[in-house]
C-alpha cells in the first residue's frame, strides 16, 4: 500500500527534471488565445511589494502583476499554459474532446503527467489494481476545443521516453453525459427535525414532514453540503414568523424556499450566475411558490439593477453563502441589505479563514458568533445601529 | 489529506484524476464537470472546496490538483501549486521559454524571486522534507534550461 504512495510520489519529482530540456512547443497559446496575450515589455518589471490583501510569500509572489490581473472571461496577458481552457472552463456548454489512451501499466503514472503539461486539462487514470494480469490500462483525457490533440500526445510520449505511440480514440464530449451522471448522486436528508430537502426526481421519504423540492441543476445548494446545513440551522433559530429574507449568491434558491417553509413573509436572492437564477426559478415554481412571495435576480458583478437598490435596509435577516475573498470584498454591500439589528449571516467559510472575516465584519455587525461544522464556519451577528 | 491510519484501512480506491482547474474558479463546467461526472462524484461539493481551499492564490492561477475517487462515490484531494516553469515565466514577464535555452537569453530574474518561487514551493507536500537550498538550486536549474538568466540584481 505504502509502496504504491511512492510510486505516485517518484514520477512527480521527475517531472521536475523532465521539464527542463523539453520547451513544448504546444505551450504557446493557442490561435483563440493568441491575439488577446502580449509580452510584457521590461519596463512592467515586477516588484515584490505587496499588493493584495495578505503578506504571506505565498501571495507576494503570485500577486504583484496587478496589471494582468484577469477581469472576467476576457483576460490579458495570462501565463498559463492552458489559457484556451480557461475560459472554456467558464462556460458549461463549452465542447471539449475526450481521449481513452491505452498504455502500459508501469508507463501510466509518467505519461499522464506529461499529457498535462502538453495540454491536456485533466486526465483520469483507473485504479491499477483493479486491471489484474493486463499488461494495458486506459487513460482517460480530456482537452480543451482547439488542442491539437495527436500533436499532445506524440509528444507526451516521447518526452516520456515511450517507444511507442499509444493507441488513442478521440471524441467530442457532450455535456448532457456528465450532467447526468453528477445529478444521481442526490439523495433526500433531513436538515433538521421536520425538514426534508428532497430531489425532484425522487419520493419524500417522509410526506407528513416539511419537505423542500429541488432540482439545482448546476447550481449550488442541495442541503448536503456542510455551509447549507449551517445556514440553515441559523435560519432556524433567527425565523419566528413574518420576516423578509435576503439570499446573497441564491444558487439553487435552497436558503431562500426553506425560509418561506419555516415561516418567513417574503424572500429575495441575487446571484451572479445565470444557471443559479434559472436554477432557482424552476424551484421555485416547484413547491408552489407565488412570485410575488419569492423573487430571484440575477446580478452583474459590479452594478446593481434599480430594483434591489431600492431593497437596500429592508430586510430582517441575509445571509450570504459564497466564498472567503467575495465576503470580504462585498461586506458592505451585503450589509446595507439589513435593516439596523438585522440578523447577518455568513459562510462558505474554512474555520482557517474565520478570523479573516470577523475582522472585517466586526466593524459592520454586534454579537459575533461563530458556529462551525467539519471543517466549515457560519459567522453571523447583528447589524450595527447606526 | 489521509493520515497513515487512513492509509492502511483505505477505502476502495476507483480512480486517479488529475485536474488543472483555475483557483478560485472551479465550476460545473468542463473539465471539472466531465472528469468528474464520470465517476459520479459530488460535483458541486468540489467546486465549493476546491474554491474555498485556493482563496489565497490569486484568482485564475492555474493549480494542479489530484483527486482520488473512492469505489463509494467519495473523493479526496490535494491541491498542488503551480508548476516551477509557470512561476518563473510569470517573473520573468514571457510567454514561452528560449527556443535555444543555452545559446539565447529570454529574459532574466532575480534571486529574490527565486527566493520566493522555492518558499512557496516547499508548502508542497513532496517539498516540504527539502532544504530551502536544494529547492533554489533546482529553480535555477529548471531557469537556465528555459533560457532564463538569474541575477543578483536588476
Amino acid at each position: 500500500m505504502l509502496g504504491r504512495l511512492h510510486l505516485r510520489l517518484r514520477p512527480l519529482g521527475r517531472l521536475s527534471s523532465l521539464q527542463p530540456p523539453f520547451p513544448p512547443p504546444l505551450l504557446l497559446p493557442t490561435t483563440a488565445a493568441a491575439a488577446h496575450t502580449t509580452p510584457t515589455s521590461p519596463a512592467n518589471r515586477p516588484t515584490l511589494s505587496p499588493a493584495y490583501k495578505q503578506p504571506s510569500p505565498t501571495t507576494l509572489l503570485l500577486l504583484h502583476q496587478s496589471k494582468n490581473r484577469r477581469a472576467g472571461k476576457g483576460g490579458e496577458g495570462s501565463f498559463c499554459t492552458n489559457r484556451a481552457a480557461v475560459d472554456a472552463a467558464a462556460d458549461v456548454s463549452a465542447p471539449f474532446y475526450s481521449a481513452h489512451i491505452r498504455c502500459r501499466k508501469r508507463d501510466a503514472e509518467a505519461l499522464s503527467e506529461a499529457l498535462m503539461c502538453f495540454g491536456a486539462n485533466c486526465i483520469s487514470m483507473d485504479e491499477l489494481s483493479d486491471h489484474g494480469d493486463h499488461d494495458e490500462i486506459c487513460l482517460t483525457s480530456i482537452f480543451p476545443d482547439g488542442q491539437d490533440v495527436s500533436a499532445c500526445i506524440s509528444n507526451a510520449a516521447s518526452s516520456v521516453g515511450l517507444d511507442y505511440v499509444p493507441n488513442y480514440e478521440v471524441s467530442m464530449g457532450k455535456q448532457c453525459d456528465w450532467v447526468t451522471n453528477a445529478q444521481e448522486s442526490f439523495h433526500p436528508i433531513e436538515v433538521i427535525n421536520g425538514l426534508w430537502i428532497v430531489p425532484k426526481w425522487r419520493d419524500p421519504p417522509d410526506p407528513q414532514a416539511t419537505n423542500i423540492l429541488l432540482n439545482p441543476g448546476l447550481a449550488f445548494g442541495t442541503g448536503e453540503h456542510p455551509t447549507t446545513k449551517l445556514c440553515l440551522l441559523l435560519l432556524h433559530e433567527a425565523i419566528k414568523g413574518g420576516e423578509h429574507f435576503f439570499d446573497y449568491g441564491t444558487g439553487s434558491g435552497v436558503l431562500g424556499i426553506a425560509a418561506l417553509k419555516m415561516g418567513a413573509a417574503m424572500s429575495a436572492g441575487i446571484d451572479i450566475e445565470p444557471q443559479a437564477v434559472t436554477s432557482a426559478r424552476e424551484n421555485i415554481s416547484l413547491n408552489g411558490i407565488e412570485s410575488s412571495k419569492m423573487s430571484v435576480y440575477l446580478v452583474p458583478s459590479k452594478v446593481n439593477s434599480p430594483n434591489i437598490d431600492s431593497a437596500k435596509g429592508k430586510f430582517d435577516i441575509v445571509i450570504a453563502n459564497i466564498l472567503m475573498n467575495p465576503l470580504m470584498e462585498l461586506a458592505e454591500d451585503i450589509v446595507s441589505y439589513g435593516k439596523p439589528e438585522a440578523v447577518v449571516g455568513v459562510s462558505g467559510i474554512l474555520c482557517e479563514q474565520v478570523l479573516q472575516i470577523k475582522e472585517v465584519y466586526s466593524q459592520y455587525l454586534d454579537n459575533i458568533w461563530v458556529s462551525e461544522m467539519e471543517g466549515w464556519a457560519c459567522l453571523r451577528g447583528t447589524k450595527k445601529r447606526i | 489529506m489521509a493520515t497513515l491510519k487512513d492509509v492502511v484501512a483505505r477505502r476502495p480506491i476507483a480512480a486517479t484524476i488529475r485536474l488543472t482547474v483555475p483557483a478560485g474558479a472551479a465550476r460545473p463546467a468542463p473539465p471539472v464537470g466531465p472528469a468528474l461526472g464520470q465517476y459520479r462524484l459530488n460535483l458541486m461539493a468540489f467546486c465549493k472546496d476546491f474554491n474555498a481551499r485556493t482563496q489565497k492564490y490569486k484568482p485564475d492561477t492555474p493549480m494542479a490538483v489530484t483527486i482520488t475517487a473512492y469505489k463509494d462515490n467519495t473523493f479526496e484531494f490535494t491541491v498542488k501549486s503551480p508548476s516551477v516553469t509557470w512561476f518563473l515565466k510569470k517573473a520573468a514577464g514571457i510567454e514561452s521559454g528560449s527556443g535555444r535555452p543555452g545559446h539565447t537569453v529570454v529574459s532574466s530574474i532575480m534571486l529574490s524571486h527565486v527566493y520566493e518561487i522555492a518558499k512557496v514551493k516547499q508548502s508542497d507536500p513532496f517539498c516540504k522534507h527539502m532544504p530551502l537550498e536544494a529547492i533554489c538550486k533546482s529553480i535555477i536549474g529548471t531557469a537556465n534550461s528555459m533560457g532564463i538568466q538569474v541575477v543578483k540584481d536588476l
